[in-house]
């Protein structure tokens, strides 16, 4: 362990060492040509499909580390060399697209693959799109706050510090797009549920209700996942500059936020819907949504084991302040439903949620050196549980082949079963060499 | 008799070249129009493949490439562009959308692939980089011959020199532009972008116009920055117009799904 260790911070430090190294090569093409090398089809008017598949990609090196020990766990919470291999094939009748990753995880001592993106993009109908395979999918108007999006969403990924994009977990789905002059409709089918990333005891801590303290549970133990399906629609119309959108799903919580007979963790039904709406607002943009979260399994409240129904609400506003400067900052709120039946029949009243959680975020973006330099500072605050989630990142895109990028995850609060005060002691500190190739 | 072949032989010459020989504009308004619509507004519709060597101060090179299709609701009034990028890889497959508008701000669009996410984008300042270039979002799209005033300085042989102030110079980061159009094609051949202190700190040159279609276009344009150091080079190839885009291209069904049919040069 200690020795594979040692060939992370290595490669790492060969990632970051070869930039000078590498570029004096690249950089002496004829001095006449600035696109020498650079695409061998433009030239040739006449190359056509026959050019064999593309493959792009990155190798990337991570290393992140918290910044109080836990018991059980490892300092480390990032430490891996990844590497991603990218294809595309176009048929005049379908597209085949592939993402995938091998991963060395040094914090859980393993070689993974992970597959991405492997699906078949074709167009049965004229007006209809369909895409079937494993993919990732997005919707809804929140920025880091999803409320109709309950596709799976990785925060072992997003609190390690791994790309953004990670943050999204794909899905083994059926999408079909059917566009009307009237109103688009998206639908995705899932044949098995797929959860959450979800805190698990691997890598972070958090609030153990049972312990009655944050743990990271020992050995890791993920719940049961069920073998049910899920489905996923989205109706869809954009009117000039604004655009609406209603949704639905049908599934289950995304996390195993439900208790079994035996007190094991448990993935509960759950029915959604809501709406949407985005659009341009005085020199900026403004969003809303609901989502009302139907929790089937404990509709009067009563069952302390299962979550109640909730109605979630997002208001959202961005605007450029000046030039290379963006703020966003967006309001959210949760209501549940029954809340006294909540209290009424908790084993543990003091700690339960009130029944108004609310949000407040900030996003401060600014771009610098022609946009190769990216500062960027994300803020969670949730004035009725006095936490907090702060995410300073800086990313310098050296060139068109060299990433770096480096930042916290500050997590904080005045009690430690709060949704971000229960991660107090998982905030770290990380940075990523990324080579594109 | 041969006055008379000399006089037929002029006018011969002079229906040949009509823009050289034409008695001079004189209506900077008119200038600026005509070159906007001779810039940006070539046929009803366009598709393009385009790329950029953008090279910084201490010679270190970039490269973007992409299509672009454009379509027009009306010459020059409202436009809708898509840009679908293919290189380098790590913006592949990134498309970006613009509905312009000449009286409101321009509504924007970013597809990014790995997160499968439409993202909006806050109209915001058109006067920076257009993805890493020197080049501006505004320089790409066009910048609303409203919102400057215009003169004409001076009328050479080949030039329309036309100097331009800005209506609200809070809201942009030049002086004053001076621009040579000429007077042939209307394109604007080299823009000279003035600070405060007089100096020139942006400078777009054109390298090559070719015809196409019937319409003079531009193929290869440099802007650089004479103060900074640093320069973006940027070509236009497999350049079509009138192609036919259906309106409804400029949508999200073809962020998540681009249009390959429009997108693949005409024929292949």
């Amino acid at each position: 362990m200690a020795g594979s260790r040692r060939v992370i911070a290595l490669v790492l430090l060969g990632l970051a060492a070869g930039p000078g190294a590498s570029w004096a090569q690249a950089q002496t093409p004829p001095e006449d040509d600035p696109f020498a090398g650079f695409d061998e089809e433009w030239d040739d008017p006449w190359a056509t499909e026959d050019q064999g598949l593309r493959w792009t990609g990155f190798v990337e090196g991570g290393l992140g580390a918290r910044n109080s020990d836990v018991a059980g766990l490892d300092r480390l919470t990032l430490g891996e060399l990844r590497v991603r291999a990218e294809t595309r094939y176009d048929h005049a009748d379908f597209q085949v697209e592939f993402k995938g990753d091998l991963v060395w995880d040094e914090v859980i001592d393993s070689l993974e693959t992970e597959l991405r993106e492997l699906s078949v993009a074709f167009r049965p109908l004229a007006s209809v799109d369909a895409k079937v395979g494993r993919q990732v999918l997005t919707w809804g108007t929140g920025d880091l706050l999803f409320l109709n999006d309950l596709f799976p969403k990785d925060f072992i990924s997003f609190f390690a510090g791994r790309d953004e994009d990670y943050l999204k977990l794909p899905s083994d789905a059926a999408r079909v797009s059917v566009f009307t002059d009237l109103v688009n409709l998206d639908l995705a089918w899932m044949p098995r549920f797929e959860p959450d990333g979800y805190l698990y005891g691997e890598r972070f801590a958090f609030w153990n209700p049972a312990a009655g303290a944050v743990v990271a549970p020992q050995p890791p133990r993920r719940a049961d996942t069920p073998d049910t399906y899920e489905l996923a629609l989205r109706l869809f119309r954009t009117v000039g500059p604004i655009e609406y959108a209603a949704y639905g799903y049908t599934g289950r919580w995304k996390q195993p936020v439900g208790l079994d007979a035996q007190g094991l963790p448990r993935f509960p039904r759950l029915r959604t819907f809501g709406a949407s709406v985005r659009r341009p607002l005085y020199r900026g943009l403004f969003n809303a949504e609901f989502a009302w979260y139907d929790s089937r399994d404990d509709r009067d409240g009563t069952d302390p084991a299962t979550p109640n129904s909730e109605l979630r609400l997002l208001a959202g506003y961005e605007q450029e302040l000046v030039r290379n400067l963006t703020a966003g900052t967006q309001f959210y709120v949760e209501r549940i439903q029954h809340h006294d039946r909540l209290l009424a029949n908790s084993p543990d009243p003091a700690r339960e949620r009130e029944r108004w959680r609310t949000v407040v975020t900030l996003r401060l973006t600014h771009r610098a050196l022609q946009e190769k330099l990216t500062s960027s500072l994300f803020v969670f605050a949730s004035p009725t549980e006095s936490d907090y989630y702060l995410r300073p990142s800086v990313a310098w895109r050296r060139d068109d082949r060299w990433l770096f990028t480096g930042g916290f995850n500050v997590f904080g609060g005045s009690e430690e079963h709060t949704f971000f005060g229960q991660l107090e002691d998982n905030s770290n500190a990380w940075l990523r060499v990324r080579y594109h190739y | 008799m041969k006055y008379l072949q000399l006089i037929g032989l002029s006018i011969f010459a002079l229906a040949l070249s009509p823009g050289a020989r034409a008695e001079p504009l004189t209506d900077a308004k008119e200038i600026v129009a005509r070159a906007n619509l001779a810039s940006y507004y070539n046929g009803d519709d366009g598709r393009s493949e385009a790329r950029m060597a953008i090279e910084d101060a201490q010679g270190r090179r970039q490269l973007r490439q992409f299509t672009i299709l454009r379509r027009d609701h009306a010459d020059g009034g409202d436009q809708d562009f898509m840009v679908f990028f293919s290189r380098p890889s790590d913006v592949r497959g990134t498309v970006f959308l613009v509905a312009k508008h000449v009286d409101r701000d321009d509504d924007r669009w970013l597809y990014l692939p790995g997160l499968d996410l439409v993202r909006r984008i806050s109209a915001g300042d058109k006067r920076t980089s257009f993805v890493g270039s020197n080049f501006f979002y505004e320089d790409v799209s066009g910048r609303h011959p409203e919102a400057d005033e215009h003169t004409l300085v001076e009328t050479t042989a080949e030039h329309y020199v036309l100097e331009s102030r800005p209506k609200d110079p809070g809201a942009v980061e030049f002086d004053r532009y001076v621009t040579r159009i000429d007077r042939n094609t209307f394109l604007p051949m080299r823009t000279e972008y003035y600070d405060d202190r007089d100096r020139v700190y942006r400078l777009m040159e054109v390298l090559a116009v070719e015809e196409i279609g019937g319409y003079p276009t531009v193929t290869r344009s440099r802007m650089s920055a004479p103060l900074d150091g640093g320069n973006t080079l940027m070509e236009f190839r497999y350049i079509e117009y009138d192609v036919g885009l259906p309106a409804d291209i400029f949508s999200e069904r073809y962020l998540r799904s681009p249009p390959v049919d429009w997108l693949r040069r005409s024929g292949e």
